[in-house]
């Protein structure tokens, strides 16, 4: 059981100032699951990425693949296979989409560099050019990010996560923005990674979104886990619904 | 220490200054011991000569040869005190109106740099205006305040220096009162902290900080006047007290004022102590430490403080500029090169020393374009480092006796030294925060190397020489004869020299930013976390390019070191610092092609030799070029690069030429 | 009749030449509380943007007490007029104490502390203190007192119930609903907690990725659950969701 585990919160807690961000969440991930994690505006979810990954200061324990990082920096993390979008996707807007992918893809070598500078022509990089293919986006690999569509932007996000050779992807806010039919593709597209034996955090608001294609939730409000189980269960919770809809009251 | 006040009071009121508009615009004012001196030249006019010069210069048309206009109003043969002081107040408070208005609200969402540009372009045209106005000579101004001694503390003090320190204390106090208890401060303080929401409430953020240019630039310009009848009027000694006032604010953190003013005022006083120390007790080593010490403090506070500024909650910000890959081929480069080369051998002896100047200066360029168009950190040390390898290859060469080849090499990698040690502070910080620092580290260069004798510094005359360069029995001079060409200084052999290492430079950067490494230096630039997310080490990418930026400002440095033959500190101080980021700015600031516009642009750089060919155009250099680069940043906030590139578009669109076939890639 | 305060008609407005929410027609009268619901990315806050001047009108007409928007530049204005906007973010400024964010309402500068602590007797205490280091509530009252004491005409409020707990919102939506009523102020809250907004509000408009789906009394909305959680749970065509 424990071998399937990909990546285990243990009573992460973040604070910021007198604000009580992420309170003794402990959530885990299963290899070749699609993960939800849901919550109203201002739950808590992105603060729980950035603490996974590295980028705020929290207490408690964060594990991939059975062995420690949490005391590891933002990059490190990474390079152990432990990748994130944002939810502004945050591109690099200067570089080219393959680019993007191969800063993700490839490590800076003393002897890569020196090719790089007298040999003419480049070749893209085996894991970005698998990653545009994968997300359909080799017809815009040498386009600037910002000239393309949000939903594409959006893919490109995802990509250079991918990219990065990922044992688990952390998507924060993949559909933010994107219509209903951009929505839909989206997700088809999530289950074609979790086909190719992918493992992924999926952060989202969208609760239709995260019913119709995950595997498992976790559910947050107020920065504590309120719930976790499957669709079925989450969408008979009646904690969740309130927290969705706010007091129940009137009728049940 | 009581000496000290009267320095102090000045640091403490330009600090104040700085406080008063970082809070209200976000801006760091480099100006403002600018507009100090310019209201001070000013009331010295109106009170020696009775004569209200009309800004900006003395003659509008003398470009051109024109004829003469009035350049100044008379009131009789001069003005009384107190209408005289109210005069030059009602300028100061209009320049601070007219920088708000023209200058800094539009760049109100520009980023960090293109601000911090624009605040030093200000600096640089008032400075040129005072020079082209009222000369650089030293000016006596009559005492207003009372100068009656007092004994104080076991030391005769005029009493003025205590009426400034007063004038200070209560200006300070009224201040804090004013941002504490009125709903204009608290709404200013608001508005630091979220505009948006200010607005929402019924305030304008936009006539606030208006208000508080307008008092910031009076409260200058009233220190400018009461401080000159006691250290004399000279262009320079008021604008740059701002670099001590900067280390006052940074320690208030830009935002108290009464640390700031504190800070100041100490600062006055140990530096007078300092000074008595050195003289009484000889163990104390001759250092300027004086000098130097707006860099030690600096340093302290960010250990202390360790955190960036308080950002402003501004609604939005644009980005740096593009930064393009270079489009052409190498074939067409090696045609320009040779085209170049052949301009250094055949043009007349101005033109070619005009387009020695201008390469090096564009090499100096590119390493900006390495450190802040790539990865987006301010540097203002640049010139501080290529000073390092020009006083290094002096030491290396002529002192020491090596090669030239092997003093050159020695130079820059001397210079990549100090880069890495300048570049440490942005591991922690960046942004204007960065600047200051990094601005304090080029004063400690120059003050505790290039003014003392050393390795890195002058020899006893105070100057340096490095003989002519040769390599392999090969000289090449500017003053060796060439085989081709006339007989004139400079000889086309340096040229050629530069020509070449230009090259390379151009060569290095077009490759870095090509490469895998540059790559990622833009994900750096645009956005730190991102990159980490990504897997790349933020702080190995940022030492790297500082380290190559050192490299090209080095090589650059010991070019200029050859082709003067002889120098001294001035040639790498910190207004040359300030003014590389300007013009490096206005040429375009992220590619190749920018740091050679901007290398043009470079004073005695080709464009000087040009204009000075038809106009008398080459006096105002200094001050068009601050004036274009105001115009430029409001207008066309990438750089004139940016501009040229549009413009080559638009043609390029109306001959219908078809676009370049995008790239294809090969299947491994 | 009471005063039309808030008046759109056939809108279209977004950021950036982008309509975010299209042909809105919407109005707020006096001392009525409208409830503008709907689920993340609706287009619920950029009709309170619009208001204020932050979004722009792509089509049809605006009308703040009868008076057209003015020009971006001038956004403030509109505060000025008796908008009183409450952000998402609650708009308080967390650097300067609880008295000196209610001083930045008030006309003259001078507090009116016995009003505010009339509605809010938490704040009386906490005065001096700064507004960052409140609590999530307690900041949420700031924000609301803090509109009282601008004496608005229009009150607007974005998103109460963000980071707090439901009962919190379940104290401060009836007090919003007392100055409504005591002050005579139209107010215009959203929420995503539909069923707190609907409570408490006369009427209701609701939004789905930039259409109004809904305009009529809250009850309709209170009483049909299953169209309401169809909007949100996005379960499609209503097979799902028991009626």
């Amino acid at each position: 059981m424990t071998e399937s585990v990909v990546l285990e919160t243990r009573e992460l807690t973040v604070q910021f100032g007198g604000l009580l961000a992420l309170c003794d969440v402990s959530i885990d991930c299963h290899r070749g699951q699609l993960t939800g994690l849901i919550g109203p505006n201002g739950a808590g979810k992105t603060t729980l990425i950035d603490a996974v990954t590295g980028f705020v200061r929290a207490t408690g324990q964060v594990f991939l693949e059975g062995e420690e990082i949490s005391a590891l920096p933002p990059h490190r993390r990474a390079h152990r296979g432990l990748t994130r979008t944002w939810q502004s996707m945050e591109l690099f807007d200067d570089i080219s989409v393959r680019a993007n992918l191969e800063v993700a893809s490839r490590r800076l070598t003393f002897a890569g560099g020196l090719r790089d500078f007298f040999g003419g022509r480049r070749v893209v990089d085996e894991r970005a050019r698998w990653a545009l293919e994968v997300l359909d986006l080799m017809d815009v690999a040498e386009r600037k990010p910002r000239e393309l569509s949000q939903g594409q932007r959006k893919l490109v996000g995802v990509a250079r996560a991918l990219a990065g050779g990922p044992n688990l992807l952390l998507l924060d806010e993949p559909a933010a923005g994107l219509d209903q039919t951009a929505t839909v593709r989206l997700a088809s597209q999530l289950r074609g990674l979790i086909d190719l034996g992918h493992t992924i955090l999926l952060v989202d608001h969208d609760m239709s979104l995260v019913l119709r294609v995950c595997e498992r939730i976790h559910v947050i409000e107020f920065g504590r886990l309120i719930a976790s189980g499957t669709p079925e269960e989450i969408r008979a919770d009646s904690v969740v619904i309130r927290a969705y809809l706010g007091s129940s009251g009137s009728r049940a | 220490m009581i000496l000290g006040i009267g320095a102090g009071a000045i640091i403490a009121a330009l600090g104040i200054g700085l406080v008063l508009t970082y809070r209200s615009s976000g801006v760091i004012n480099f100006a403002v011991g600018a507009v100090a001196t310019y209201s001070a030249y000013v009331y010295s006019s109106l009170r020696t000569a009775g004569t209200y010069p009309i800004p900006p210069l003395p003659n509008p048309l003398a470009i051109a040869g024109g004829p003469s206009l009035p350049t100044s109003v008379r009131f009789g043969s001069s003005v009384a005190e107190t209408p005289a002081i109210a005069m030059a107040l009602a300028t100061a408070a209009l320049i601070g109106l007219l920088l708000h208005l023209l200058v800094f609200r539009p760049l109100r969402y520009a980023p960090v740099l293109g601000k911090i540009v624009a605040a030093i372009g200000v600096m640089i045209v008032l400075q040129s205006v005072v020079l082209l106005r009222f000369g650089a000579q030293a000016r006596q101004v009559e005492a207003i305040l009372p100068t009656t001694p007092v004994r104080a503390f076991g030391a005769t003090v005029p009493a003025d220096r205590f009426v400034l320190l007063g004038l200070v204390s209560v200006t300070t106090a009224v201040l804090w009162l004013v941002f504490k208890y009125t709903r204009f401060g608290i709404a200013t303080r608001a508005a630091a902290e979220n505009e948006r929401s200010v607005t929402l409430l019924g305030f304008s953020a936009d006539w606030q900080a208006g208000t508080n240019w307008v008092l910031a630039c009076t409260l200058a310009g009233l220190v400018g006047i009461l401080v000159v009848p006691i250290t004399g009027l000279t262009p320079n000694l008021l604008t740059l007290l701002v670099i001590p006032a900067l280390g006052a604010a940074l320690l208030g953190g830009f935002s108290s004022f009464v640390i700031a003013a504190g800070a100041g005022v100490g600062f006055g006083m140990v530096e007078s102590l300092l000074l008595i120390m050195q003289q009484r007790l000889a163990w104390m080593p001759k250092l300027d430490l004086v000098d130097a010490l707006p860099f030690i403090v600096i340093a302290l506070a960010m250990i202390m403080r360790g955190r960036a500024l308080p950002s402003r909650g501004a609604v939005q910000t644009r980005n740096l500029p593009d930064a393009y890959a270079s489009g052409m081929s190498f074939r067409a480069f090696i045609v320009l090169v040779l085209c170049v080369v052949a301009a250094a051998i055949f043009l007349p002896f101005d033109f070619r020393n005009g387009v020695t100047v201008s390469l090096i200066g564009a090499i100096l360029c590119l390493s900006l374009v390495v450190v802040t168009g790539f990865v987006g950190q301010i540097s203002l040390a640049q010139m501080a480092l290529a000073g390092i390898a020009a006083f290094g290859i002096g030491s290396f060469v002529q002192n020491a006796g090596l090669p030239f080849a092997l003093g050159f090499v020695l130079a820059v990698v001397a210079a990549v030294g100090f880069g890495l040690v300048v570049a440490l502070p942005s591991l922690r910080t960046r942004g204007a925060n960065l600047a200051i620092i990094t601005l304090a580290s080029a004063v400690a260069i120059q003050y505790l190397l290039f003014e003392r004798t050393g390795w890195f510094g002058v020899s006893a005359l105070g100057r340096k020489s490095v003989p002519p360069p040769e390599i392999l029995g090969l000289y090449f001079g500017p003053s060796t004869r060439f085989p081709i060409g006339d007989s004139k200084i400079p000889q086309p052999g340096f040229g050629i020299f530069v020509v070449l290492v230009t090259a390379a430079c151009c060569l290095v950067v077009t490759a870095l930013r090509r490469s895998h490494l540059g790559e990622r230096m833009l994900a750096v630039r645009a956005n730190e976390h991102a990159a980490a997310a990504a897997g790349v080490n933020v702080r190995v990418i940022k030492l790297t390019a500082f380290g190559i930026a050192a490299g090209l400002a080095g090589a650059a440095g010991a070019l200029r070191a050859v082709q003067l033959g002889t120098y001294s500190p001035g040639s790498f101080d910190v207004l040359a610092s300030v003014s590389l980021l300007v013009v490096a700015y206005l040429g375009g600031i992220s590619t190749v092609s920018g740091a050679l516009v901007a290398g043009s642009l470079f004073t005695q750089g080709f464009w000087t030799v040009v204009t000075d060919r038809f106009t008398n155009f080459g006096t105002y250099q200094t001050y068009v070029l601050g004036l274009a680069l105001l115009v430029t940043l409001v207008t066309v906030p990438e750089g004139l690069d940016a501009y040229h590139r549009e413009v080559g578009r638009a043609l390029k669109r109306r001959w219908r030429r078809p676009e370049p076939p995008a790239v294809v890639h090969e299947k491994p | 009749m009471s005063q039309r305060i808030l008046d759109f008609q056939d809108v279209d407005a977004g950021y950036g030449g982008v309509a975010v929410v299209r042909n809105l027609t919407l109005f707020v009268d006096a001392g009525e509380v409208v409830a503008l619901i709907g689920p993340n990315g609706a287009g619920k806050t950029t009709t309170l943007m619009t208001v204020s001047g932050f979004a722009e009108v792509l089509r049809g007409t605006v009308r703040v007490l009868g008076r057209p928007l003015p020009k971006l530049r001038r956004a403030h204005l509109i505060g000025r007029w008796g908008v009183h906007h409450v952000p998402e973010q609650r708009g308080i400024f967390y650097g300067l104490t609880v008295e000196e964010n209610l001083r930045l309402a008030t006309r003259h500068g001078r507090v009116d502390l016995d009003r505010a602590a009339s509605y809010f007797p938490v704040l009386e205490s906490l005065m001096s203190r700064r507004a960052g280091l409140l609590s999530g509530g307690e900041q949420q009252m700031l924000a609301l007192g803090r509109a009282l004491l601008s004496e608005p005409r229009l009150l607007m409020v974005d998103e109460m119930s963000l980071g707090l707990a439901p009962i919190i919102c379940e104290e401060l939506l009836p007090i919003v609903r007392r100055m409504a009523d005591e002050t005579g102020a139209g107010v215009l809250i959203v929420e995503q907690h539909a069923d707190l907004a609907l409570e408490q509000a006369d009427r209701a408009y609701l939004l789905s990725h930039g259409d109004l789906v809904f305009d009529g009394p809250a009850s309709t909305l209170r009483d049909d659950r299953g169209f309401l959680d169809a909007t949100y749970l996005g379960l499609g065509g209503g097979e799902e969701s028991a009626p």
